[in-house]
């Protein structure tokens, strides 16, 4: 079989929770060798769930089982120095090393980038955190929670006005921030040749969103003429109708701006004659009229189920979409059409169905294909391969809980 | 160690990026920023419409003076090509055969239709990886399926989950899968160049933006695929109910509010410290997450009473040094005045060549040996002659009748 765009690369992650492990995720899924290194604890997202029939279990928890798929698994005890110079002696073999633990945490222990690009000069270092590694926040504790609400993105887009400003129910920060360093730290990777060596990529989740999401369409309007928008609680306030409105089993994602679209959607509701009415014409105008256009449309979807609305929106070209729930998007045909789901077998979970790989790589195959490691599983292996390590230091290492 | 070139990792690699409006400019800046020599290939013979959106620089409206087309689309460089014409599509190619990446976001078949699909393009090129970011893939029966960026989140589950725990979705009023894909699709970008690399083989990445988007909602898929469960919006509370209290609450003045986080007991014991110990949040039972997360709704309602009367600066960096995890509400203002992200360098003021200043985003990513140096987002044309002259060869004369016939256009 072809090998993995990424087979040769290899990582060592000490990240927990969702950021570095979805980071580490990513590399993995592609063919990188990425080892990841748990406390004797386990990383807390094995304590998260979900765990079938909600049995808390630290070898079934949904989360960590999604997030750390196709990884070896190893456990090291960083609080003793044993553990540390075992830690160092794998990053020195490695290209990558993923962390995102509160900055300073990684120096304290002797494994920051510059002590240990000391002995592997070609070695990347990705830090994913909510703040970064400099600035006034740096030291400050955050979640993704945190670090979601510090970006603008909630405050500009999302909630009501006059109540909070709304996240978006998953780890949005810890996966953009994820995404963000997988790109720029594999591109450290790529270009080692050129600049010269390995570097230290330094991400926060929060700035990826800050710059990319809102400030790429905020920030030279509110900079040059000092004004500033925030959220309304409807898709798009300006041009209508843009926005979520419930039918007879849920909701749709109504959106018909171009006349084209509008009378689409006309037809599809049998030619109404107020739709036809002459100040409804325009996107502009109908935003305006927001008030009388939504309950009237409300009132025919409140009688069609979202899939008929979607199906026979999109046939006459208008880009209405169901708002699918995690069930109906994971039973969709379209994603079964194209294999998108998959099925891993799991020690302790036994056959589970997991998210395939996040884009198609034909000539380089991709996505999740061995399980999540249980805890400390390859201690053995991967002491054994990089360091030398026999049955009797192993046994040793465990009566001393390093590993 | 020999010096290097240059120190940004992607020097030397040159990208042809016909992406439009959000997403596919984005791929092209990542690369860009990175040191790729992106040329979006674009056309006055049909403006991007993202050219067209207000506010301009110095209130002049002209598709060069867009203030946020400039910050997404900027890592990008630009030539004009009218790809309506037999010719435009030729020096397309002539251009494409220079290159090592080409990016598209159109829907499937529009490449085709142009005579620049992969079969077309890997004939001129045969190791080029090519990119494609339709909504829903190359392939099955929702290919053509008509969307938004914005509204593409709700095929995914996404869009489910946010809300305010009423059951009612609300809608997040842009399209956060166009950057977040923009940036995913760099990174399939890489892991394919590096294929091709070892293995001399090019490809077609088919790239569906449903697929990677939807793996943000790898968690709540999990408890769907272990114990059939689809979950609700769920506000600002922790999506595994793993921390408790975790929201958002009021602060003193218009529309500001503080995310306070408390993911162990020891943050909630300092957090009750911070408040004076009232009784309300000394109460035994709340010493734990089992007991906090079981009084949750009221345990809100508590703080939110608390927090209203603070200041949201104040009371974050109050609680930050007693040991929890509380955080600011920032708005758009915010983030240009906000402290941290000056430091940071997040917003930088450039010099447009055509005699503005403006305020774009810099390099959002610290790499402590690549000087990532971000320039105004892109004229059209602006890299006409060094491609078409410099890098294809044409002479004088040619280039001159191509202008004139408005296929350099």
């Amino acid at each position: 079989m072809t090998p993995g765009a990424l087979h040769g690369i290899t990582v060592l992650e000490l990240g927990e929770l969702v950021s570095a492990p979805y980071c580490g995720k990513l590399l993995a899924d592609y063919g990188a060798d990425v080892v990841k290194i748990e406390p004797p604890t386990g990383d807390p997202s094995r304590g998260w769930g979900p765990f079938p029939g909600d049995a808390p279990d630290r070898e079934t928890s949904g989360t960590f089982f999604f997030l750390n798929t196709n990884k070896r698994g190893v456990t090291l005890d960083l609080a003793t120095d044993r553990g540390r110079e075992m830690a160092r002696a794998l990053a020195a073999q490695a290209d990558v090393v993923i962390e995102n633990r509160k900055p300073g945490t990684m120096a304290s222990w002797g494994l920051d980038h510059a002590t240990l690009a000391a002995a592997n000069p070609d070695l990347v270092t990705i830090s994913i955190t909510p703040f970064g590694q400099t600035g006034p926040y740096s030291d400050w504790l955050g979640t993704d929670l945190n670090a979601f609400h510090l970006s603008g993105a909630s405050s500009r887009y999302c909630g009501r006005p006059g109540e909070a400003p709304l996240e978006h129910g998953t780890f949005a920060a810890d996966f953009y921030g994820a995404v963000t360093a997988a790109t720029w730290g594999l591109a450290a990777v790529y270009g080692r040749a050129r600049v010269g060596g390995g570097q230290h990529v330094d991400v926060s989740c929060a700035e990826a969103i800050a710059a990319t999401f809102v400030g790429g369409q905020n920030i030279g309007g509110c900079a040059q003429d000092g004004r500033f928008e925030r959220r309304t609680g409807v898709g798009m306030p300006l041009g209508a109708p843009a926005t979520i409105l419930p039918c007879k089993d849920g909701h749709v994602w109504m959106l018909a701006l171009e006349p084209g679209q509008w009378n689409g959607l006309a037809r599809v509701m049998g030619n109404p004659e107020w739709m036809t009415v002459d100040i409804f014409q325009d996107m502009y105008q109908r935003a305006q009229n927001a008030d009388v256009i939504y309950p009237l449309l409300i009132e025919w979807t409140m009688e069609h189920s979202k899939r008929e609305i979607m199906d026979r929106c999109q046939a006459e070209g208008v880009p209405v979409t169901a708002v699918f729930t995690v069930a109906e998007a994971a039973e969709h045909p379209h994603l079964a059409a194209r294999g998108y789901l998959t099925e891993i077998d799991h020690p302790a979970l036994g056959r589970v169905r997991d998210l395939g790989a996040p884009f198609r790589l034909p000539a380089s195959p991709g996505g999740p294909a061995r399980p999540a490691p249980l805890l400390g599983e390859h201690n053995a292996e991967v002491f054994g391969e990089r360091l030398g390590l026999g049955a009797a230091a192993l046994a040793a290492l465990h009566r001393d809980g390093v590993i | 160690m020999t010096t290097p070139a240059s120190t940004l990792p992607l020097s030397g690699v040159r990208v042809a990026n016909f992406g439009w409006v959000w997403a596919g400019p984005v791929v092209g800046q990542t690369l860009g920023f990175l040191g790729a020599d992106v040329l979006k290939i674009e056309s006055r013979a049909r403006i991007d419409l993202t050219r067209m959106l207000p506010p301009f620089a110095e209130g002049v409206r002209d598709p060069d003076r867009s203030l946020s087309n400039h910050a997404c689309w900027a890592g990008n460089g630009s030539v004009s090509l009218n790809l309506k014409h037999p010719e435009g599509r030729s020096l397309a190619k002539d251009l494409i055969a220079r290159c090592d990446i080409v990016i598209e976001n159109f829907g499937p078949g529009v490449m085709e239709g142009l005579h620049l699909g992969w079969d077309d393009l890997r004939a001129v090129k045969p190791d080029l990886v090519m990119f494609s970011m339709p909504a829903a893939g190359l392939t099955g029966p929702l290919k053509d399926i008509r969307t938004y960026g914005l509204s593409l989140t709700s095929t995914t589950g996404l869009d489910s989950l946010v809300g305010y725990g009423d059951g009612t979705p609300i809608p997040v009023e842009n399209a956060f899968s166009d950057p977040y894909n923009g940036i995913m699709g760099a990174f399939a970008i890489l892991a394919a160049l590096r294929h091709r690399d070892r293995t001399g083989a090019g490809q077609h990445i088919d790239y569906s933006q449903q697929e990677a988007v939807m793996q943000m909602v790898g968690p709540a898929f999990m408890d769907y695929a272990l114990n059939g469960r689809s979950a609700g919006p769920l506000g600002n509370r922790h999506p595994r109910a793993a921390s408790a209290p975790h929201g958002v609450f009021p602060c003193a003045g218009d529309d500001r509010w503080i995310a306070i986080a408390v993911t162990h007991d020891d943050a909630w014991r300092a957090l009750a410290a911070a408040m004076g110990d009232p009784a309300w949040a000394t109460a035994p039972g709340l010493a734990t997450l089992a007991g906090r997360l079981a009084a949750l709704d009221a345990l809100h309602e508590g703080l939110a009473a608390w927090t209203a009367g603070f200041d949201d600066y104040e009371l974050a960096r109050r609680l930050q040094a007693a040991g929890v995890a509380a955080t600011p509400v920032l708005n758009v203002a915010d983030l240009l005045r906000d402290p941290h992200w000056r430091a940071r360098g997040t917003f930088i003021e450039v010099a447009h060549p055509l005699g503005f200043t403006e305020t774009i985003y810099g390099a959002y990513v610290k790499t402590s040996r690549s000087a990532i140096e971000v320039r105004p987002g892109p004229r059209i044309g602006q890299d006409n002659e060094r491609v078409f002259k410099g890098l294809l060869g044409i002479d004088d004369a040619r280039y001159r009748t191509l202008v004139e016939s408005r296929i350099i256009y």
